[in-house]
């Protein structure tokens, strides 16, 4: 069984209550980031004051892009090469997230409807191992 | 304030030029505009170069004091304005602030690229706290994808299909065939663009800018030295740069706010409407506009979120053939970055040249019918955004 790592560190996690991107908000204006901040950029806010949050896993798909090539590193693409849908996502919390979709089909999945946040594998890496990420799977 | 003409434009044709170097299209650019606007490389008191991202020898792309060294040093001072695909009419807004505020009299605007091939790469650090790294490592969306994103949405809600996409490309191809500085002159009918390759669905290969080389100028300067070189020259009526709200709902990394509005390029909607409110004209009284086309989307996008025409009826005005240089709403005569491709920091300036040959009425058979007044518009990397009002 290959090693598994995450694709990038602190960006989400398997938590007991499910997957969730990890991020901030600001307590001062409650503005919404991932991945985290140190500080808060919304410009009209007065102090930024930054604490932890959770996001996920409800979310609306508002548009969809195919990713016909495989694209360049340091991009994880599935081997043998199959084209992946990337989902544009505005989830209740105010923040709208991109993400590769989990789809056979990503063609035939549809804007507008309910997706679910989920950590899935993207592929390999050179070294072979499995690299996962957070995901949207359309309901 | 002083006045400010634009007295000269130059332009080496785009395209791929494996045996030059940089300093050689720079220098056939700068010679033109020079030329075009009567005056000696030593009159020239000051040069602002859009920087190089890409090339360059002395170091990150010092590409004023490589042009300056080519064409003779004289001691000028020079600018090198680094702002993404913006930088070349960055560096514009900076020549003409220099003339308006009566610190020179004449000053050199110039930009030049060779790209590496291919799509335009990241910053190629393996970087956690680098977003541009993040969404291609943890997502995977090229430039292509991120159009792709923004197109998909516009599907939805107006209704746009993929042939209307494909005719903004057959129109960008119509007005280019006839600009020999275009690198992509060929016809395209309606099939040959949806038989393009898919590149990230929605868009097509013939429907998304390549990179290219190419390199313009621009000579800029007050009015009393104008008036001693021509008795009706090109005004620059405004010129304004901008970078994008914190609002605008366009994740350029891996996430935004959205915002009250739909997803768009604020810088872009920000600086036209600086530059227009400058001008002292509406959004509807532009006699033509060379907007960013990096992709068709923003052909039809853009002019609806200026105000030049309303939401979603581009599509409409675009098969009614109101966008070709003779129709109501002429964009892209030169062909657009569609017909060009994109030398980054050049593309500023070889749109603020197509603009003013048009206000020449120099434009051929691409000549958009007694144009008086006319916008270039450019957005970069970083969320910077620029545009220029010329006027005669």
């Amino acid at each position: 069984m290959s090693e598994t790592i995450e694709a990038a560190s602190g960006l989400f996690a398997e938590t007991t209550a499910g997957p969730r991107l990890l991020g901030s908000r600001c307590a001062t204006c409650e503005t919404p980031y991932f991945p985290r901040s140190e500080a808060c950029h919304n410009p009209d806010c007065g102090r930024s004051d930054m604490r932890d949050a959770e996001f996920g896993p409800q979310g609306t798909l508002i548009s969809i892009a195919l990713q016909n090539y495989p694209p360049p590193a340091p991009t994880i693409a599935p081997e043998p090469y199959s084209p992946y849908g990337v989902g544009l996502v505005d989830l209740p919390e105010g923040l709208r997230v991109i993400g590769r979709l989990v789809s056979d089909d990503p063609a035939q999945v549809t804007v507008g409807g309910p997706v679910e946040l989920v950590i899935a594998s993207l592929g390999h890496d050179a070294e072979g191992r499995d690299v996962v990420s957070w995901q949207w799977k359309p309901l | 304030m002083n006045d400010v003409a634009a007295l000269g434009f130059g332009m080496h044709p785009w395209g791929k030029f494996p045996e030059k170097r940089l300093n050689d299209i720079c220098r056939v650019a700068v010679e033109a505009a020079l030329g075009d606007a009567g005056i000696k490389w030593t009159e020239v008191e000051a040069v602002c170069a859009a920087s190089s991202r890409f090339s360059g020898g002395k170091g990150w792309g010092l590409n004023g004091n490589d042009v300056v060294e080519d064409m003779g040093s004289t001691g000028v001072p020079v600018y090198n304005m680094s702002a993404g695909c913006a930088a070349g009419s960055n560096a514009f807004n900076v020549g003409v602030s220099m003339i308006k505020s009566g610190m020179h009299d004449v000053v050199l605007v110039v930009g030049g690229e060779k790209m590496p091939k291919g799509f335009i790469q990241t910053s190629g650090l393996d970087d956690e706290t680098d977003p541009e790294y993040l969404r291609q490592r943890c997502v995977g969306l090229p430039g292509p994808g991120f159009w792709a994103l923004l197109t998909r949405a516009r599907m939805e809600e107006y209704g746009t299909t993929e042939e209307d996409l494909a005719a903004v490309a057959v129109k960008a191809h119509k007005v280019g065939t006839h600009n020999e500085n275009a690198r992509f002159r060929q016809l395209f009918t309606l099939e040959d663009v949806l038989g393009s390759n898919v590149v990230s669905h929605p868009l097509r290969l013939y429907e998304i800018c390549p990179v290219s080389d190419g390199a313009a100028a621009v000579v800029l300067c007050s009015e009393r030295f104008a008036r001693k070189k021509t008795t009706s020259p090109v005004w620059v009526a405004s010129s304004a740069v901008a970078t994008a709200r914190f609002d605008d709902g366009l994740p350029r990394g891996l996430a935004c706010v959205p915002g009250p509005d739909r997803p768009h390029h604020s810088e872009a909607r920000i600086s036209v409407g600086k530059a227009l409110e400058q001008a002292g004209i509406g959004p509807t009284e532009l006699d033509l506009v060379e907007l960013q086309d990096n992709t068709v989307y923003y052909e039809l996008a853009f002019p609806e979120e200026w105000g030049m025409c309303q939401p979603g009826e581009s599509e409409k005005l675009l098969h009614a053939g109101e966008t070709l240089p003779t129709g109501r709403m002429p964009i892209n005569p030169s062909g657009g970055f569609l017909c060009f491709g994109e030398a980054t920091t050049a593309q500023g300036l070889f749109q603020i040249c197509e603009v003013g040959w048009q206000l020449r009425g120099e434009s051929g058979q691409r000549q958009v019918p007694k144009a008086k007044i006319g916008m270039a518009q450019s957005i970069g990397l970083g969320g910077n955004g620029t545009a220029a009002v010329l006027k005669r």
